[in-house]
């Protein structure tokens, strides 16, 4: 007699590190954004009145706040003060970044930005709600889709011919419901 | 050879068991029960817990049969994962649950006792959870 | 007309049957997207945001509302049923109602915490009802400098107080302010920091950051390393709420209350340090002291309520001052300004029939969830075996939509998706995100304020210090930040005690708990 028993969640795993410049990257950008802000307030436009302040000062006083805050974050991370990933229902600390399921997200959404528009809000949703459904790892392909469109045209009836917002409906545009 | 049985810790899921457990007394061969989880949602009610499990370790040893318990979380279809299991394992036979479910339902989800028909390498055993039999107990 | 005669007038707008429908509405819709896995208030709020764009602001405020109660409820309900590490608010609720179902008392766990949320919030709203009036009337008088000051206390006891450490607070903090830089200055009429980009002239929406770093950034951050398996859910057992249940359970809901309204209305405070004070207060008072950590109806019922009791106190800030305390503030404040209402001490002069319809709904979603949320426990549930795959689509899919038509501009969803890589690095490094959005609201507020303070003033500094109020703000300032250190120190104590009984626990034969 033998049993398989699998667990096949990992939630006791310790979190995964990945290496410190990771870390370093967003207090770096803080600093560089801090730079940016600071440099280009000064091509701000400053009219007359000297004595009030003007509308630079308060670019300069974020700029400043960037900057410092990176800085000392930075310091921090040298030292090894990290910071803690934030606890999910659905993240498991235990694993690295899973990048390709996020360039597909990314291509889901870029579908949309280029589709919503010639096609219409219902075409552009279904895809990106198969889009993205899928690259989470529903299976197989055409079952996300059959739900993102539904949804989509549920969307759509209910946004436009309700509430009255207006979505882009493409090709089905003069179509009863659609807009 | 070796009955493959589709667990799920419900009424249907029982009957299967306990239809299973008649067969591989029958023919005098071993179970292998499977319960798995595509494990994508927080809640999956078709994946045992441990104490479910530990009834149903428990009733396969008072049986006497020799069995196999296969748990774990998958990333598939359980009917795929039967198939597998049957095609794995060489099976002469599967059984599984049957329950009802409404046609939206079969048109979005499939009906996995289908696929397992239509997929099976072997005989397919389907069987109905008694009429009004509570969620309840194995035994 | 006085406030009573005002909140009976509320009353009598938000009990017309459409704006009752409202309400339901809200209120279902906020349960429902609050029980959702990985869905906190906040997001639930920003989600649902576009179903009110097209509504009249009375109609939009009283969902609203709805949504804001319901969103703040859901998560309980998930957290009885599952022990999911989830939104901290919930941290107790989930161990000590996780527990209680284990037990097999699931029901009793749901009871205390649906009735102690309906007392709760029904106290505080009457706590609100009586004391935002009276401090919108003071705050009438408040002039520029004493805003500066209000704006200061905001940010840093925001930025200090959430999140792991003061420097990620105040990081998140600063690309608040700078995102609330970008657009056009309203003093000059001239573009800052809009990189030549038609679509950013208007500076850039509330509402698309706060969907884009809360919706977008979750479904991305859980996108990068998803959690593959089933929590096991612990099935509804035992009575609701028998005799000796409501015994020990009244005066947890009433201390309860009594501890989270007035954090609730403290910078910073928010729902989660008023629950773990309410535990700790039980659990001190208790006689039953070892049942703690192993499911103590008290333990349900305090902090429960301390966290409604909460929800209803950031309010007070939120309409007399303007000030969103919380991230799901924040986000109210931007449902009101896409109406061009501005929270703040005329709200109570200027929009009174609004603002008083707005808390007698308060009232009413009470009701309703009370009303709504014990019978329908069995629909939340099913909403829990939603694949996560199809749960993450549908939240990118309303993100897309919320931000979308906004302003029916591809422009603002390209931002959306730029400001969910930004909340995602934020999860994943640790940064709070709540500082940042409160920094984009109240940033272009703190400058125009700042400015004006110093054109009446003819550029001395000394002005932003005199006034009484200001200066009264700054030594508050300093109390906050001791005694918010002081309840973040309780807090951890708190933990570090929960996780050590939870370890000693976890050492001997666990105990059974009751099945099915």
């Amino acid at each position: 007699m033998s049993s398989v028993v699998g667990d096949g969640t990992s939630r006791t795993g310790r979190p995964v590190r990945e290496a410190p410049w990771a870390e370093a990257v967003f207090p770096v950008a803080l600093t560089a954004l801090g730079v940016f802000t600071i440099v280009d307030a000064t091509r701000i436009f400053v009219p007359g009145s000297a004595n009030t302040l003007g509308p630079r000062a308060f670019p300069y006083a974020v700029g400043a706040l960037l900057v410092a805050v990176g800085v000392v974050l930075v310091i921090g991370l040298a030292r090894g003060h990290r910071g803690d990933a934030e606890d999910s229902e659905d993240v498991d600390s235990g694993v690295g970044t899973d990048w390709p399921t996020v360039a597909k997200l990314t291509g889901s959404f870029a579908a949309l930005v280029v589709l919503i528009e010639p096609l219409g809000w219902p075409v552009a949703a279904t895809v990106l709600f198969g889009g993205t459904a899928w690259s989470l790892g529903a299976r197989p392909w055409w079952r996300p889709m059959l739900v993102g469109a539904v949804l989509a045209v549920v969307v759509h009836v209910v946004f436009t011919q309700m509430l009255g917002l207006f979505l882009p409906a493409g090709p089905l545009d003069g179509v009863r419901f659609f807009g | 050879m070796t009955i493959v049985v589709g667990y799920v810790p419900k009424p249907e899921g029982r009957a299967a068991l306990r239809a299973a457990l008649d067969e591989a007394d029958r023919r005098a061969e071993s179970l292998h029960v499977l319960n798995t989880s595509r494990g994508d949602a927080l809640v999956d009610p078709s994946y045992a817990s441990p104490q479910d499990l530990e009834d149903v370790r428990r009733l396969l040893e008072e049986a006497g049969v020799e069995f196999d318990l296969e748990h774990r979380v998958g990333g598939r279809d359980g009917a795929e994962e039967v198939v597998e299991a049957a095609e794995k394992q060489n099976a002469s036979l599967i059984v599984i649950g049957l329950r009802r479910r409404s046609p939206t339902g079969k048109l979005i989800f499939g009906s996995n006792a289908q696929r397992i028909l239509l997929d099976a390498p072997c005989p397919v055993l389907a069987v109905k959870a008694p009429a009004g039999e509570a969620a309840g107990h194995l035994h | 007309m006085g406030d009573f005669a005002a909140l009976l007038d509320g009353f009598t707008t938000a009990v017309q049957p459409i704006y009752l429908l409202y309400a339901l509405i809200g209120v279902t819709l906020g349960t429902a997207v609050g029980v959702l896995p990985g869905i906190g208030p906040a997001m639930t709020v920003a989600l649902l945001l576009p179903l009110t764009y097209t509504l009249e602001p009375t109609a939009a405020l009283i969902m609203f509302a709805g949504i804001y109660y319901g969103g703040m409820y859901g998560g309980s309900t998930t957290s009885i049923l599952l022990n999911t590490p989830g939104e901290s608010a919930s941290i107790i609720t989930a161990l000590e109602g996780n527990a209680m179902a284990k037990a097999g008392r699931g029901a009793a766990a749901l009871a205390t915490a649906a009735i102690g949320s309906f007392i709760a919030g029904t106290l505080a709203t009457v706590a609100l009802t009586l004391l935002a009036p009276a401090i919108a009337d003071v705050a009438v008088k408040l002039g520029p400098q004493d805003y500066v000051a209000l704006m200061v206390v905001a940010f840093l006891t925001v930025a200090a107080l959430l999140g792991s450490s003061p420097a990620r607070g105040i990081a998140a903090l600063a690309v608040g302010l700078f995102l609330g830089l970008v657009g056009t200055d309203t003093l000059t009429a001239q573009q800052r920091f809009t990189f030549g980009v038609p679509a950013l002239a208007d500076g850039i929406d509330v509402v698309v950051v706060a969907v884009g770093v809360f919706a977008v950034g979750e479904a991305l951050y859980v996108a990068s390393r998803m959690r593959r398996g089933p929590i096991p859910l612990v099935p509804i057992s035992g009575k609701f709420m028998t005799k000796d249940d409501m015994r020990r359970s009244w005066r947890p809901w009433l201390r309860g209350t009594a501890v989270g309204f007035p954090i609730g209305t403290m910078p910073a405070g928010g729902a989660e340090v008023a629950t773990f004070l309410s535990y700790s207060l039980e659990r001190r008072l208790s006689k039953r002291k070892h049942e703690f950590g192993n499911g103590a109806i008290e333990g349900v019922a305090g902090p429960e309520s301390a966290n409604n009791a909460a929800a209803a106190g950031v309010l007070v800030p939120l309409l007399t001052l303007g000030l969103p305390t919380s991230a799901t503030a924040a986000i109210i404040i931007a449902a009101f300004q896409s109406y061009g209402i501005r929270p703040g001490p005329l709200l109570f002069q200027n929009e009174s029939a609004l603002v008083w319809a707005l808390i007698a709904s308060l009232y009413i979603g009470n009701v309703l969830l009370l009303v709504l949320n014990l019978p329908l426990v069995g629909v939340w549930v099913k909403l829990l075996q939603i694949p996560r795959p199809y749960l993450y689509a549908g939240i990118l899919t309303f993100a897309a939509l919320g931000s979308y038509s906004v302003g029916a501009s591809t422009s603002d969803v390209v931002l959306l998706f730029l400001l969910g890589v930004l909340g995602w690095t934020m999860r994943r490094f640790g940064y709070p995100i709540a500082p940042a959005v409160v920094g984009l609201i109240l940033g272009p507020i703190a400058e125009e304020q700042l400015r004006r303070t110093l054109a009446i003033s003819q550029g001395d500094l000394t002005a932003l210090v005199t006034s009484p109020f200001a200066a009264l703000a700054y030594t508050a300032l300093v109390v906050f930040m001791v005694l918010g250190w002081w309840l973040k120190r309780r807090q951890a104590r708190t933990e570090a005690e929960l996780a050590a009984a939870a370890r000693a626990e976890s050492q001997p034969a666990v105990v059974e708990g009751g099945r099915r």
